[in-house]
């Protein structure tokens, strides 16, 4: 059983309220829900929509075709009903007018009411939220109710499940790391973490600072850890590209860093609300000359939570960069998950901190006094102990899940993607005939990719970007050049009915 | 030393990695001071910007202030070496970030005393939001900048405190952008003090830059040093200054004696010292974990999770 819901009008006529209520009771009901969110860089008007998608199974995509369409305004209808299956339904707002600002909440009501959740499972979720837990919500709620009548007939299941977005699981896979300090400054789709780290400082002891820019932040982000803090910097791409003299600092003066980088459409401000996998290439070498790093991509919130604190504990065992690479769409969207993430590594300060003793860390070249040579000798041994550092950094990610096997562990066809594509890739493969090779660590990366290549007859590349940057990358690694492509560079993820179309045309 | 011996020193090194744990030593008979030999020119007021910083950290040690507890930040640039003969911690940062970069530090470990050394063309060009907004912030930090009123290290560019008219390789026809005034730019964005010194008078230098360590907030140190190689136009013009009575002054008043000397080479009298000091809430005080800290001597390693 599976359906799609989309919900669109306004920006600031309360989409993610119809969205987020009804899919917390439908969680509480024991459904899957996986939640996208696409709107324009608009902050009232436009178009916003959600897709809920629902199903008695784990889901982690939503679909292009849908089954109900909750119509805050006129042009939801007049774009969306193409994408209407035959037999779907339009729940207008019209009927609701009477019900003013509540009118978000009386559609809520209303799709409750044709999915066939209880009543008082609706209400108690209204109740739930302090915003709605008021008379006029509540009856707005009963209003849209009686309007429909049940129709999908979902039934209680009996699944324990949580609802979380890939911002929230980073805040919960840095606060898992006992981190001390958060530094960034705004900018779309890193913001998430700002906020959510910043709204739960007090409560975990921690610090949240917005600086004047991404230069600052990378920078103070080494000055703390290096007198001691655990310490992680977030943007996006463009921020990113600000930072890349600080990283290269990182690397010269090996202060543990940990950056996260959520990606969005580039180049430029490009589409700033939209989703890609663009920015790999520079996760993977920005900063000027050569020194070791670690990149990972969780693709969902379980990961996130677990890659965030793999990530710290790395930077901080070998005093090295690492970059939490994600996207707009794992950032934003919600996941339903009924797992729970393993148990957190423990990260340990032992490095010399500068209230102990004389610390000295630069930018340039350092003898074994801490101080500035130009001298060819440590040069070498400098340079040489910086690649020591990474065959280090490798044998200890080799004890980590690098990369994940999904799908039927037999079949010949080999489905390569990471990051975001995850969700839309499994939904899409469901029980047909398919391996799906999810790469978590960019770098390093795991001896098995090119296993599983050589053991496969079929190699099919799934991207969201425009050049297929990880197929690049593989090429580099393992000499071996995948032909099949999937790339999607509109913007917008894969939804897996389509992507299911596109994989079987390879086969 | 022999190549052969530096090779045999090179082999029994062992790599930095895991890193971060270095020798460190004074010369001896000098204390606060490197075992590194100065690479300034000869004659150059840095060495005595130096003297003064290294003896200000020393009398706040005879005062009780343990040795261990500074801490520095430099940029890129000639003032920047005084992180290789200054024997303090710190990071030896990116040209135009040490400002950042302290209030980093600052942040990692409330209870440094955090200077930040800089130059001129690192503050007040390539810095020049980091500097702003440090005023604004208020982090218990002092931002000390060796402004020589050229970029030196690239052998003599124009920077933002150069005076009309400087030629240089970059700037054939003559500077002719207005030069900032970094004292008055300072009071204007909120700094809680803000001084100028003379950098060849080592025993006043020494005097500030004490004060303004042990001011609560944010501390700017404006230090006039001459560049005996390359703007010459600017040298020598101790008969210029004179010292400000030691008071408190409103801002108004403090702003009028910052347009005293507009950093064109004309004919007006240069003040020094203290333009202005009044305490605010310093980054320390305002956030609750960080007053914590400070408060109880902790640091975040020390804080239950």
């Amino acid at each position: 059983m599976r359906l799609n819901i989309l919900i669109g009008g306004k920006a600031g006529q309360g989409i993610n309220k119809v969205s987020t209520i009804v899919s917390k009771t439908l969680i509480n009901q024991g459904y899957f829900t996986f939640n996208y969110r696409d709107y324009p860089s608009i902050i009232r008007g436009g178009h916003n929509f959600n897709v809920l998608s629902v199903s008695d199974k784990p889901i982690s995509s939503h679909e292009s075709k849908v089954d109900i369409i909750i119509a805050i305004d006129e042009l939801t209808k007049q774009i969306h009903e193409i994408q209407l299956k035959k037999d779907g339904v339009i729940i207008d707002y019209k009927p609701f007018l009477n019900e003013g600002r509540n009118l978000n909440i009386a559609l809520s009501g209303a799709l409750a009411s044709i999915l066939g959740i209880p009543e008082k499972a609706l209400l108690a979720e209204i109740k739930n939220n302090p915003k709605t837990n008021n008379a006029q919500s509540l009856q707005a709620a009963k209003v849209g109710y009686k309007s429909q009548s049940d129709k999908y007939n979902l039934k209680k299941l009996n699944n324990n499940l949580s609802i979380m977005s890939g911002s929230q699981a980073v805040a919960i896979g840095a606060i898992n790391s006992k981190i001390d300090l958060y530094i960034a400054y705004p900018m779309t789709p890193a913001t998430g973490v700002l906020h959510e780290l910043a709204a739960k400082q007090i409560e975990n002891k921690m610090m949240v600072f917005q600086p004047e820019g991404e230069i600052a932040a990378v920078n103070m982000g080494l000055g703390a850890s290096f007198s001691g803090a655990r310490t992680m910097v977030g943007t996006s791409g463009g921020g990113f590209d600000l930072m890349a003299e600080g990283l290269s600092l990182q690397g010269i003066s090996e202060i543990p860093l940990t950056v996260y980088l959520a990606s969005r459409v580039g180049p430029g401000t490009g589409l700033p609300t939209y989703n890609m996998q663009g920015d790999l290439d520079i996760a993977l070498r920005s900063g000027h000359g050569e020194f070791p790093r670690v990149v990972a991509s969780p693709g969902d919130p379980l990961e996130s939570i677990e890659i965030t604190n793999e990530l710290m504990f790395l930077a901080e065992k070998f005093k090295t960069l690492s970059i939490i690479l994600t996207d707009k769409h794992v950032a934003e969207s919600e996941f339903s998950t009924s797992q729970k993430p393993k148990k957190p590594l423990k990260i340990n300060i032992t490095r010399s901190l500068p209230h102990k003793t004389i610390v000295k860390s630069s930018s340039y070249d350092q003898d074994d006094y801490g101080l500035t040579t130009e001298d060819a000798m440590y040069a070498t041994i400098n340079a040489e102990a910086r690649l020591e550092k990474y065959e280090e950094i490798k044998k200890a990610c080799n004890s980590l899940e690098m990369t994940k096997l999904h799908g039927k562990t037999n079949s010949k066809n080999l489905i390569i993607g990471w990051g975001s594509t995850k969700g839309a890739i499994l939904d899409a493969i469901g029980g047909e005939d398919f391996k799906f090779l999810q790469v978590l660590y960019l770098k390093p990366m795991s001896k098995i990719i090119k296993q599983e290549m050589q053991k496969a007859k079929n190699i099919i590349l799934v991207e969201s970007n425009l050049t297929g940057q990880l197929g690049r990358l593989i090429r580099e690694k393992t000499g071996i050049s995948i032909k099949k492509r999937i790339l999607k560079y509109d913007g917008r993820p894969f939804t897996s009915d389509e992507l299911n179309k596109q994989l079987k045309k390879y086969v | 030393m022999s190549n052969k011996n530096k090779l045999r020193k090179v082999a029994s090194r062992k790599p930095r990695f895991p890193g971060l744990k270095y020798k460190t030593k004074d010369k001896p008979g000098v204390s606060l001071r490197t075992i590194q030999n100065s690479s300034w020119c000869p004659g150059c007021p840095d060495h005595m910007i130096l003297e003064s910083s290294r003896r200000a950290i020393l009398s706040l040690i005879e005062q009780g202030h343990k040795k261990e507890n500074f801490a520095m930040s430099a940029g890129v640039g000639c003032h920047g070496k005084i992180f290789d003969y200054l024997n303090i911690s710190g990071i030896y940062g990116l040209h135009g970030r040490t400002i950042p970069t302290a209030i980093g530090i600052k942040l990692g470990n409330p209870n440094l005393n955090v200077l930040a050394f800089a130059g001129d063309g690192d503050t007040y060009s390539e810095g020049m939001a980091h500097f702003i907004h440090a005023c604004r912030f208020n982090p218990d930090i002092t931002l000390i900048v060796h402004d020589n009123r050229s970029f030196s290290l690239t052998t003599g560019q124009a920077t933002p405190t150069s005076q009309l008219g400087f030629k240089t390789k970059a700037e054939p026809l003559g500077e002719f952008n207005q030069p900032i005034n970094p004292i008055h730019l300072a009071l204007s964005a909120g700094a809680s003090f803000v001084a100028r010194c003379n950098a060849r008078d080592i025993v006043h230098t020494q005097k500030i830059i004490e004060q303004a360590i042990k001011h609560e907030g944010f501390s700017f140190v404006e230090i006039l040093q001459d560049c005996i190689v390359f703007n010459l136009d600017i040298n020598n013009e101790d008969d210029k200054m004179y010292k400000l009575l030691d008071k408190k002054r409103t801002m108004k008043q403090a702003l009028k004696y910052s347009q005293e000397f507009n950093y064109n080479n004309e004919k007006n009298k240069i003040p020094l010292g203290i333009f202005y000091q009044k305490h605010r809430n310093s980054l320390n005080e305002e956030w609750p974990i960080l007053n914590k800290l400070a408060k109880s001597k902790k640091t975040w390693g020390d804080l239950k999770k």
